[in-house]
């Protein structure tokens, strides 16, 4: 039996920041994920780094969390930032009162604003609609959630802690008023492992729920759907929010090659819930279209949910937490569960509620606990300590084809849309990766707006010349195709609602190569319609298929 | 600016429809927005493939159970014979002889160590088996550092289907791209007689102990057959080509052939100017405009040939709100509930928004919903009609060769007013 001082539950950017408060100072422990890293919401969501100008009118604490963690991670992980900025713009019909609370929660919650002329706003983001009246820039940015993670993971690990991804927990071993042991399910090797402990971290964000209740306590968790549209060009040099009530469709996020636009903020029954409607996508479109009218007539790539952590610690009246309102009403503010206190557990805590950009806040505020509870005097550093890969300064749009142009290794592309290099897959392939949905995290291959097209087969022919196949040893090949199948399924997934116009030919040409010439049949790979697997239900796909895994950074 | 007979469009079904009108005498001119499936198919002449998913050896006797109002339906047998026997005649006088006939189908090698069925293959794509069959001991060889081809993948692959295949790698020769390079480079590389003969030895090495050499589809581009030919001689082992993804340079040789046909036949030919509308007098079409480089040009026609493809080919606009669009005539064309029902929930399986086209009646001239011509003197062929999904049935080709033969019998035959 593997013996840690704590184990982390859930591999999203909480989790795994908790790892990495854990690793510098000096504690030992184990995070354990059901899938990848960034397969929940970390990789569902539009990828803003907040200034917290979003919350200032109505939730001035998570303002404040946000800006302060903004500060903070551009200092110590600028390398998965790009210092883009941010505006507020305000529209015809917009209520000029909302602007002043704006510009006075702002001020009030220490996030800087610049009131920008229509003039000025148009030279800054010259696509945005001629009628906008006024705009007020703001320090928000980009963040790349898997260049974070991996950051972040190979700190931790550096440092003597622990990664097991591909391995949900399954349950929890009980003493008394202690959990003395996590199971969990190597989802690879197809056996059930327990890792011995003394403390327990839930960080499974909007699945906490689930583990608390392996764990033997309640925590009510709710899931608060987001819907995200992914176009097939930036559209704006900055951040482009709507100056008004936070509302669906009213934020336009670009990164690396697309834009984002968000999103809605619907409770659903079930954090597994994240299938996207027409409607949902035709607001989204719509309604960003009134900041940037080319947006009406742009090429869509794909629409995806998220399942936002929310947390609230007596749910309301009226039950809450099975579908249908707004959950725009929940703060995004933090909390650390405090089960010894709450729920007689003495050795657990979860940490529930947040956000992305507030994940290192979170991680110190939990782990602060823990340390008190252990013993351990080491204090806090990861405000301070720079992570890996932060000296070569925040990231730049352009800098893949820098990459391009320095090294002739990496000079031949796999993904023409993406600027994904030979050399660049040649390395992860040597790293022992062996499905093309984690490559796709690693280096976005088959982002772009051909989805695939080309870079997909180029890439599985790769892992065959390389013998990583995922299937037993030996003869690899058809490995190669059934993982190359099952990768162009699931980037299929949710892809309907948003194909039209160009995209529709491009669905068409796409499915001429991979089944007119290549003559694929995609027997054997589970459809859309299949039932994503639950953590509690252990994995129910082959090893390393990951359900939810579609979104995007 | 006035021609006899308006084609636009110059994917197969095009470029066979102007290059049999122009042989029967009409006065053709081509308009085209650019490139179409000879370019992005598998470099082969599929007919019929698949029928409700299941495989088709025997293409002219499956047609009959093909549903209602299917192309191959409204032109007949007829005409699927004479596409395909003008087709052969024409590839071999252009230097890019076929192997095969209607009887029965093939197995086509991919790069994906598949074997796609279709009808007819190009010479250096047939196999050495009369029925397209690798025999013997299969060496899988790339030319060191073309990415669009993975020998392990399709090798072992290959091995699934029974056959003794190895991959290997041949080192290409000292050439002006000591960077990465594309297919169709390497392919013009090879055009040159020189460059072959430094080529085979490596090539030659790769393959030794192999009774048959399968490589990327990449055996020349501007020269015919002959550089296949020469280099498997050179080499001394049977060399097959697989298909590999798109551009398919087996289709840029067939492009290039129809295209200096067509010149051959003096007809005009206008690319990159895409057809964007047409000027009627009651139910004739009078012109077809096209945009030109800076003004929209109208073409005064006598006859009008539409054969810009369905949704993939560009001949159709899939809408946000499940309508569809023809995008020449405004020719009506059925839409769906909405644009959810365009696609399937598997990427492999089937699509409904593939089948989506402009119904015509048995002289090709498109309908309304009670079945009657709309326009008197417009014809549709290939991708455009509705009623076939030419991928998954695989009958691309065949649909394009056989309404274009219906075409060229139905025109040929009308006086030049």
């Amino acid at each position: 039996m593997m013996e840690t001082d704590v184990v982390v539950v859930g591999g999203g950017v909480t989790g795994v920041a908790v790892l990495r408060d854990l690793a510098l100072r000096g504690v030992r422990a184990v995070l354990v994920e059901r899938f990848d890293l960034g397969t929940g919401t970390s990789g569902r969501w539009h990828g803003l780094l907040h200034s917290g100008a979003r919350y200032a009118v109505r939730d001035q604490e998570s303002a404040r969390e946000c800006i302060e963690e903004n500060t903070t991670l551009r200092r110590v992980a600028p390398h998965t930032i790009e210092d883009i900025g941010g505006l507020f713009v305000l529209l015809p019909g917009d209520d000029e009162a909302y602007a002043e609370q704006f510009v006075e929660g702002c001020r009030a919650s220490g996030i800087p604003t610049e009131e920008l002329s229509a003039a000025a706003a148009h030279r800054r983001e010259p696509l945005l609609a001629p009628d906008v009246k006024l705009a007020y820039a703001v320090p928000d940015g980009g963040i790349d959630s898997w260049s974070l993670l991996r950051s972040m993971a190979a700190d931790a690990e550096a440092r003597g802690c622990k990664v097991l991804v591909r391995h949900p927990m399954v349950g929890a071993e009980r003493d008394g008023d202690r959990i003395t042991a996590v199971r969990v399910h190597d989802a690879v090797a197809g056996e059930d492992r327990t890792i011995g402990c003394q403390w327990v971290v839930n960080a499974a964000g909007a699945w906490a729920g689930e583990v608390g209740r392996m764990a033997g306590v309640p925590l009510k968790m709710i899931a608060g759907k987001g819907v995200m549209v992914v176009m097939a060009s930036r559209y704006v040099r900055g951040v482009v929010n709507a100056c008004r009530k936070p509302a669906d469709g009213d934020i336009i996020v670009p990164q690396h090659e697309v834009a984002i636009l968000g999103t809605t903020s619907e409770q659903v029954a079930s954090a597994d819930d994240i299938s996207v409607g027409l409607a949902d996508v035709d607001r989204m479109i719509d309604m960003c279209a009134q900041m940037v009218p080319a947006i009406a007539s742009g090429r869509v790539l794909r629409a995806f949910a998220g399942s936002r952590p929310l947390y609230v610690a007596e749910p309301p009246a009226d039950g809450g937490g099975d579908g249908g309102g707004d959950t725009r009403e929940v703060s995004r503010t933090f909390t650390v569960v405090d089960h010894p206190k709450l729920d007689g557990l003495d050795n657990m805590y979860s940490i529930v509620g947040g956000k992305l950009t507030t994940c290192r806040q979170m991680a110190e505020a939990v782990v602060d606990r823990l340390a008190e509870r252990m013993g351990v005097t080491e204090p806090c550093r990861t405000a301070t300590e720079v992570m890996p890969g932060a000296d070569h300064g925040p990231h730049q749009v352009a800098e893949p084809l820098a990459r391009v142009e320095r090294d002739q290794a990496y000079g031949e592309l796999i993904c023409e849309c993406e600027l994904v290099t030979r050399g660049q897959v040649r390395d992860a392939v040597a790293s022992g990766l062996t499905e093309l949905e984690d490559l796709r995290r690693k280096v976005r291959l088959g982002y772009g707006p051909c989805q695939a097209a080309f870079c997909a087969w180029r890439a599985a022919g790769m892992l065959a010349e390389a013998g990583n196949g995922p299937g037993p040893g030996g003869d690899q090949g058809p490995d190669a195709v059934v993982g190359l199948e099952r990768f162009l399924e699931e980037r299929w997934r949710g892809q309907r609602p948003t194909i039209w116009g160009d995209q529709a030919r491009q669905a068409l040409l796409n499915h001429a190569i991979y089944r007119g010439i290549f003559d694929l049949q995609g027997a054997g790979v589970p459809d859309e319609a299949a039932e994503p697997s639950t953590p509690a239900g252990g994995s129910g796909g082959p090893p390393g298929w990951s359900p939810g895994g579609a979104g995007e950074g | 600016m006035r021609a006899d007979v308006i084609v636009v469009g110059a994917g197969p079904a095009g470029l066979a429809s102007a290059t049999r009108l122009a042989e029967a005498g009409r006065q053709v001119r081509v308009l085209a927005r650019g490139n179409g499936f000879t370019h992005w198919g598998a470099g082969a002449v599929d007919v019929l493939g698949r029928v409700g998913g299941e495989p088709v050896s025997q293409p002219l006797e499956a047609i009959d159970r093909l549903p209602e109002g299917h192309p191959y339906h409204l032109v007949g047998q007829a005409a699927v014979r004479d596409g395909l026997e003008w087709f052969s005649g024409f590839a071999a006088g252009a230097g890019l002889a076929h192997a095969g006939d209607l009887d029965r189908n093939r197995g086509q090698v991919t790069a994906f160590g598949t074997l796609r069925q279709t009808c007819l293959l190009p010479e250096p794509a047939a196999g050495t088996g009369p029925d397209g069959f690798l025999g013997g001991r299969v060496a899988v060889v790339n030319f060191a550092g073309f990415r669009d081809f993975s020998p392990a993948l399709c090798a072992t692959h290959l091995r699934v289907s029974g056959i003794d295949a190895t991959p290997a790698s041949a080192p290409l020769p000292a050439w002006d791209h000591d960077r990465y390079f594309t297919g169709v480079e390497l392919a013009r590389a090879i055009d040159d007689a020189g460059f072959r003969r430094r080529l085979a030895p490596g090539l030659a090495r790769a393959a030794a102990g192999a009774d048959v050499v399968v490589v990327p589809a990449v055996l020349g581009l501007n020269r015919g057959h002959e550089p296949w030919a020469d280099l498997q001689s050179l080499v001394g082992t049977p060399l097959v080509e697989a298909a590999t993804a798109p551009p398919s340079i087996p289709g840029l040789r067939l492009f290039a052939a129809y295209r200096a046909r067509l010149e051959a036949l003096g007809v005009r030919w206008q690319f990159g100017f895409p057809a964007v509308g047409v000027e009627r007098d009651g139910d004739r079409v009078t012109a077809v405009r096209s945009e030109g480089a800076s003004r929209v040009l109208a073409t005064r026609c006598e006859e009008l040939v539409l054969a810009t493809g369905g949704v993939a080919g560009n001949g159709i606009e899939a809408n946000r709100d499940g309508t569809l669009t023809e995008r020449v005539a405004g020719l009506p064309v059925d839409g769906f509930e909405d644009r959810l029902a365009y696609l399937g929930g598997r990427f492999l399986g089937d699509h409904p928004l593939a089948a989506a086209g402009v119904r015509v009646d048995a002289e090709l001239r498109p309908v309304d919903a009670s079945g009657e011509p709309i326009l008197a003197n417009v014809r549709c062929v290939g991708g455009l009609l509705a009623a076939h999904d030419p991928t998954v049935e695989g009958s691309r080709e065949g649909v394009a060769l056989a309404t274009a033969a219906r075409v060229a019998a139905l025109l040929a035959a009308t006086p030049v007013r």
